[in-house]
């Protein structure tokens, strides 16, 4: 059964229910093998959209080497904390060298309590359309992608923050999320590029 | 036996931080479309030697850059954020325009550099033949100039917060001498350099800070610090650090006097980095055999009174203006202000009618705030009129701005207040055929300067009448330490300094109720105590000065004058038998004590008298 809002999204089997794709997995056991997807950190492969059903989805995008990402930590523990159960948090680390072992480090230097993934190909980052560590992305219930970009504005521009910020972008588009509300328009976050080469 | 004890006012280089102002925009840097085929730019040939020059200092292992950029390798994962942080010259961090006086260790990319970088990373970040590649740049491991004479490591470990606002932190550290030693230079090694934005030491020679710490050892907190300092003995050099510093000792013949029992104090702007990080500095100290010959001193120009910014302001302008009363060569400049500061500049007017420019920040940025040594020494002669001018912007649009939205901002040592200081390390040209100290001159001039800026500045007519005291000219000092405890009439230390200078010329009458009123004010003031307990003695008043001898010594009980002075007063009343036990005890504390040995061997030769 296909989902035509799903459409903006890369791998059409992500678009199949959970029933459908169970049943092509036991009939294609080799479907994953060519296929490039994000990774749990034991290496097996992980797609947040189907580990959350029903729920909106708040993915996190950071860096173990990018201190404004990490300057983000507590504030990202404590937003996924507020929310809880209410909706999927996932850190994601779109690094293509960043190891497991050095994401759990990582994870427990700066307190992460969150589930973590990594997207060495970039997967996520597509879906998400995020450019930069720390961004993040926020999607509906059935996964519409509603705000991508800043935590909120405390830096400007790299070397230029606020003493603390004004706007909470990534706040407000998960009580979008959650309650209806409007999104916030996208905004751009400051940090370490993605790609750092085109 | 008058003992006038005095303290001087310096509030000194105090650090704070910020983010600047509006962010510069700079012109996008492209390819120019009539060049027909623009050189490839590579890495190897066009951009190591700039990475390697500017960047690598401090993104190397162990520095404060937060990744390496020492390969291609490195540089080429962080190709855009290198274009995009060098096209707004946000790196390497550089605030002072180019000027006739270059800064030593100028770390400023040239728009050509800049150009060539956006255009690597536009054609893709090309590697580039292997033999057009510089030799990696070294860094010594380890500390910088070899290992220090002494080192010494803050008592107690700073935890700083894993979020929250930027902090500063002070450390005390304890002179690591039993002897006056001369400091050539000093490393400073912030502890982890990720997180510390700027250190800087400052000499505490009568430990007046330490009194601010709740545990001995732990620090404090405070962004600017006031010093205080008994003596005429202006701290004269900077010791500062900012990531990328490169260590260098004070130039030959301008050693530091460390005396035993002095503090150096590390001021640290910190900066959370998200996760709980443990600070613990430490310094390393290079000693010279070779005693100071040439005193510099550190002038400070400010114009704090005028800083009354109203909100939504946007160009606030402070000056200050200072003609030099002796010729000077100027070593150093800092200029401080907090996030509200935009646009920094010092000028100098010459007798001639020429002008030179000392520093000029048009974006300043208090995370970057340094000090900034010219590379050759800047003459300026006797009369040149040293301008201060700042511009500060209140508004909204100033990211900066620590209040949102703007409120009114004044003076003070909080983040959120405001700052307008410019420091100039001067050497001082002796006057032909004056003995006068120059440095005196200068200091006693600036003194005068405050005085007259602001007639209502407590610490102006304090530090003045002090200047006063030290050549002499004492009337001059009573009339300003009097005027001083006209504005703090409960001040204990003002009301000490000017019992003492009355008691210095013999007005011990007179001086009695200003050491009373210092007393009342501060009951433990062991220097209030003493003064009046010689008040009192030269008046004959021995059993009320005992008194205030007694209190003396419970205060400080390694004083070896105030055990002396206890001593005679007894013996003016005939105790002698307790007498000799504290010329015996100020013996023990000072053995070359003249005034307890004489008065001992009286005693002595009073008792044999005695006897048949």
């Amino acid at each position: 059964m296909l989902h035509s809002s799903f459409s903006s999204r890369p791998r059409a089997t992500l678009l199949l229910s959970a029933s459908t794709m169970l049943l092509l997995l036991l009939t294609s056991p080799l479907f994953w093998a060519g296929q490039k997807t994000a990774l749990h950190l034991d290496g097996t492969p992980a797609d947040p959209f189907l580990e959350n059903p029903g729920k909106p989805l708040v993915l996190l995008f950071v860096r173990t080497d990018c201190p404004i990402s990490n300057r983000y930590a507590p504030l990202i523990q404590h937003i996924s904390t507020q929310y809880g159960e209410k909706a999927g948090f996932w850190l994601v680390y779109p690094s293509e060298t960043a190891t497991a072992e050095r994401i759990r480090q990582h994870q427990r230097d700066y307190g992460y309590k969150l589930p973590a993934l990594r997207d060495p190909w970039h997967v996520l980052v597509a879906q998400a359309q995020v450019q930069a560590t720390p961004e993040a992305a926020v999607f509906t219930a059935d996964h519409h992608l509603l705000y991508h970009g800043r935590i909120d504005n405390l830096y400007r521009d790299f070397g230029h923050a606020r003493p603390a910020a004004t706007t909470h972008e990534l706040d407000e588009a998960i009580q979008a999320a959650l309650f209806g509300k409007a999104p916030p328009s996208n905004q751009p976050g400051v940090g370490c590029f993605i790609t750092n080469v085109q | 036996m008058t003992s006038s004890v005095r303290t001087i006012f310096a509030c000194l280089l105090g650090f704070s931080s910020a983010t600047a102002a509006a962010f510069p925009k700079q012109e996008a840097t492209r390819s120019e479309p009539l060049t027909p085929a623009p050189k490839q730019v590579t890495f190897n040939r066009d951009i190591a030697p700039v990475v390697f020059h500017y960047c690598a200092p401090c993104h190397h292992p162990g520095e404060a850059g937060p990744f390496p950029l020492l390969t291609y390798r490195d540089a080429r994962a962080r190709a855009r954020e290198i274009a995009r942080v060098t096209s707004t010259r946000f790196m390497p961090p550089w605030l002072p325009e180019p000027q006739e006086s270059d800064f030593a260790d100028e770390l400023r990319l040239s728009d050509e550099q800049i150009a060539l970088i956006q255009k690597w990373v536009q054609q893709g970040a090309i590697e580039g033949a292997a033999a057009d590649l510089p030799p990696a740049p070294q860094f010594a491991a380890g500390w910088q100039i070899g290992r220090p004479d002494k080192i010494i490591e803050a008592e107690k470990p700073y935890t700083l917060p894993a979020s929250g606002s930027d902090m500063y932190w002070n450390f005390i550290f304890r002179a690591p001498v039993d002897t006056t030693r001369w400091v050539k230079a000093i490393e400073i090694r912030p502890g982890d350099k990720r997180v510390v934005h700027h250190a800087n030491v400052l000499v505490d020679r009568d430990q007046s800070v330490r009194r601010q710490e709740n545990e001995p050892g732990a620090g404090f907190p405070g962004m600017e610090l006031k010093i205080a300092s008994e003596t005429f003995d202006p701290d004269s050099h900077f010791f500062f650090w900012k990531p990328g510093t490169v260590l260098k000792p004070e130039p030959e013949g301008m050693a530091l006097r460390l005396d035993k029992n002095t503090d150096l104090v590390l001021n640290i702007h910190l900066q959370p980095s998200g996760k709980p990080e443990k600070v613990q500095p430490s310094l390393g100290l290079y000693f010279t055999d070779k005693p100071a010959s040439l005193f510099p001193v550190l002038l400070q120009m400010e114009n704090d009174q005028q800083l009354d910014i109203p909100p939504g302001e946007k160009h606030y302008v402070v000056t200050d203006q200072f003609t030099l009363p002796v010729a000077v060569d100027v070593l150093a400049i800092y200029p401080h202000a907090h996030y509200l500061g935009k646009d920094l500049q010092a000028l100098a007017a010459l007798p001639d009618g020429s002008r030179k420019t000392l520093i000029h920040i048009p974006q300043w940025d208090l995370n970057w705030q340094a000090v900034y040594r010219y590379q050759e020494p800047v003459p300026l002669p006797k009369g040149t009129t040293i301008t201060m001018r700042f511009v500060y912007d209140n508004s909204s649009d100033n990211v900066a701005n620590p209040s949102d939205p703007p409120r009114r901002v004044v003076a003070g040592n909080r983040a959120s207040d405001e700052m307008a200081h410019l420091w100039l390390q001067v050497l001082p040209h002796a006057l032909p055929g004056v003995a006068t100290d120059p440095r005196m001159l200068l200091q006693e001039a600036m003194a005068r300067h405050n005085v007259n800026k602001n007639p209502a500045d407590f610490e102006a007519h304090y530090n003045l009448a002090a200047m006063l005291l030290a050549r002499g000219a004492q009337e001059g000092a009573i009339e300003q330490f009097d005027e001083a405890v006209r504005l703090r009439p409960e001040d204990a230390t003002a009301n000490n300094a000017l019992g003492a200078a009355l008691l210095a010329v013999g007005r011990s009458s007179e001086a009695i109720p200003y050491l009373t009123a210092a007393i009342k004010a501060q009951p433990a003031d062991f220097d209030a105590h003493y003064n009046l307990a010689n008040a009192l003695a030269s008046q004959g008043k021995f059993l009320e000065a005992i008194e205030h001898y007694r209190a003396s010594v419970r205060l400080h009980p390694d004083d070896a004058n105030a055990e002396a002075n206890l001593g005679s007063a007894l013996a003016e009343i005939g105790n002698l038998r307790e007498a000799k036990l504290h010329f015996e005890r100020a013996l023990e504390i000072d053995p070359n004590h003249e005034l307890a040995r004489e008065n001992l061997e009286q005693i002595h030769h009073a008792s044999k008298d005695v006897k048949p």
